[in-house]
């Protein structure tokens, strides 16, 4: 079963979590949402998997590059 | 009384040159997912249209006067042609001594260079060798020293100002083979099977006491973000479609206008999605690939750069003209313009401004990128030079005002000293700085005098958003044209006839030499 590690594109903050550890996703469907510069940036499953481990809470600080979910497709 | 037993020896000469580092070689060549170089030759090119330069050049061993064995030179060249139009293509032969220059004759590399340059002909680059001279066992070969200079790095210069460049990265590739895959156009990795770096591991142990494999310095996980080549592709056969792709959107050479095809897409097209393509809600993004679908011709969007981040570059038709396009992503940090994004915008409009492409921008750019790790980085400086391209350009231009359009990099998306046709769609958010940023700054004063700061903060908040709208803009001329958003495929079709119109005057050499 790969996994896949989906990592922040920006810095920011989670402003929303939508999906909980265990959920199945379909591909593009939003796990949870950024903010960054004033804009909502959703982060989405890029394939449809089980949600393995999701490594920040609402209100936590991210910055480029930092792992957040991880997706086992 | 003819010449036949010559040919019959130039026949089985070139014989000899095209089993190349023989059998066993070839085949293990084959065997870790690799094409040897002529068959990549074939598979680029259309088909039989190879003519190869210099078969004959190689080292020959001779017994009795005789031939005895050829070991061919491990450059292979010619021309040939890609949709039709010849261009000069060269490629290292890996089956030969691993591809090092010190095997190869350097005649070669420097004809195919000049040749493109005199012939005003494409260069296509197919690299898979372990760099130039760079073999320190010449200096027992030779008994002597020398001041080393990149083969024909006049001509590989000069090119760049002169022809399209296309360079692909196809094996483990250091020093001056990566110089000839970066000093291009547009440049392709292939991942499973290709690496590039400056000097490979062994070197690096030596200089920085890393002890790293291969992929690890040098594959696709560190370049497909470095901005070290512009795409990383899944296979050989993919990377010979980005060069066929690339390709056809520019002339042959700076001294024509880049080549219109037929279009069976309708000019008139008007998509009903466009009038909603940009979401309301100020804090939601919109999704600029859909929208560029919806405007250009269909499947004719080519992103290029694809470490630009949060800046989407590309080439692109209209009515089937080719045009560069610049545009924002901002699912990716806002859409910010970042070091990474304003070298990808000052190499798409210099790119532009080389072949004469008119270029479309459609500006959704809420401004340079702030903070800490922006400050250490100078991004400032870079989205300056990526502004100061769009100023030196003289290519026609149209943008698009999609949405966003704030600060020093909004106002410098486009020449606005100078003539550009355009259009603002209703959704068009401008000004030196979106009031959510700039209004605490501004009333600072006036809201730490007062009693109730933050009914203060929302009254002022209510009276400049009744400001913002797009058509106290235009009363005032700030803008030209605010338009229907479905219209703007119609509008650009018909804007394009007029900047190709305007492009055989400015056919030539570029005012400035285009840099890598």
């Amino acid at each position: 079963m790969p996994s896949i590690n989906i990592e922040s594109e920006v810095t920011g903050t989670v402003w929303k979590v939508e999906a909980r550890v265990g959920q199945v996703m379909s591909e593009d469907e939003t796990i949870l949402i950024l903010e960054s510069m004033k804009m909502e940036i959703p982060v989405t499953a890029p394939a449809g998997g089980k949600i393995v481990d999701i490594k920040v809470a609402e209100g936590d600080h991210v910055t480029e590059q930092q792992l957040l979910v991880v997706l086992e497709s | 009384m003819s010449w036949q037993p010559e040919l019959d020896e130039l026949r089985k000469r070139e014989a000899m040159a095209k089993e190349m580092g023989g059998t066993e070689k070839v085949a293990k060549h084959r065997s870790h997912g690799k094409l040897p170089i002529r068959d990549r030759i074939a598979a680029l090119l259309d088909a039989g249209s190879f003519r190869e330069i210099g078969t004959l050049a190689g080292k020959a061993e001779y017994e009795n006067g005789q031939l005895k064995s050829f070991m061919a030179a491990n450059f292979i060249y010619g021309t040939g042609r890609i949709d039709q139009r010849k261009v000069v293509v060269g490629g290292d032969d890996f089956t030969i001594r691993g591809g090092a220059s010190d095997a190869g004759i350097r005649g070669k590399q420097i004809h195919a260079e000049q040749m493109a340059n005199s012939l005003r002909l494409p260069m296509v680059r197919l690299v898979d060798g372990t760099g130039g001279g760079g073999s320190v066992k010449m200096l027992e070969r030779y008994g002597y020293t020398y001041v080393p200079a990149n083969p024909a790095w006049n001509y590989v210069v000069d090119n760049m100002s002169m022809v399209p460049v296309v360079a692909a990265c196809m094996g483990s590739v250091a020093g001056l083979g990566a110089a000839r895959v970066v000093t291009s156009h547009f440049s392709i990795l292939v991942e499973p099977t290709a690496q590039l770096f400056t000097a490979g591991p062994p070197v690096v142990k030596f200089a920085t006491g890393e002890n790293l494999s291969k992929e690890e310095l040098g594959g696709a996980q560190i370049h497909r973000k470095s901005g070290v080549v512009d795409v990383v592709v899944p296979s050989e056969e993919e990377a010979f479609r980005q060069i066929r792709g690339f390709l056809s959107y520019l002339p042959s050479n700076v001294y024509q206008a880049p080549p219109v095809q037929p279009c069976s897409d309708p000019a008139d097209r008007r998509e009903e999605k466009l009038l909603s393509a940009v979401p309301r809600n100020r804090r939601q993004p919109v999704r600029i690939r859909p929208l560029m679908a919806a405007i250009f011709d269909v499947g004719s969007v080519f992103e290029l750069a694809r470490y630009g981040g949060a800046v989407v570059t590309a080439l692109a038709r209209l009515d089937g003209h080719p045009v560069g396009v610049i545009a924002s992503d901002p699912y990716i940090a806002g859409g910010v313009m970042t070091v990474e994004g304003s070298d990808a915008m000052t190499r798409l409009v210099d790119l532009c401004q080389t072949f004469h492409l008119p270029v479309v921008v459609l500006t959704d750019q809420p401004g340079i990128a702030v903070g800490t790790h922006a400050e250490r980085r100078g991004t400032i400086r870079y989205a300056a030079r990526a502004v100061a391209a769009v100023y030196q350009a003289t290519v026609p231009t149209a943008e698009i005002i999609i949405r966003k359009c704030f600060g020093v990099g909004g106002a410098g998306m486009t020449n606005r000293h100078g003539f550009v046709q355009r259009y603002a769609w209703p959704s068009g958010d401008w000004g030196s700085l979106p009031v959510e940023g700039g209004l605490e700054a501004a009333y600072r004063s006036e809201l730490e005098a007062s009693d109730d700061r933050q009914a203060l903060l929302e009254d002022i908040r209510a009276r400049l958003e009744a400001f913002r709208s797009p058509f106290r803009t235009a009363e005032n001329f700030g803008v030209e044209e605010i338009i229907d958003p479905r219209d703007t495929r119609p509008l650009l079709c018909d804007w394009v006839r007029d900047a190709y119109a305007l492009l055989p005057s400015q056919l030539g050499r570029p005012s400035h030499g285009t840099r890598p």
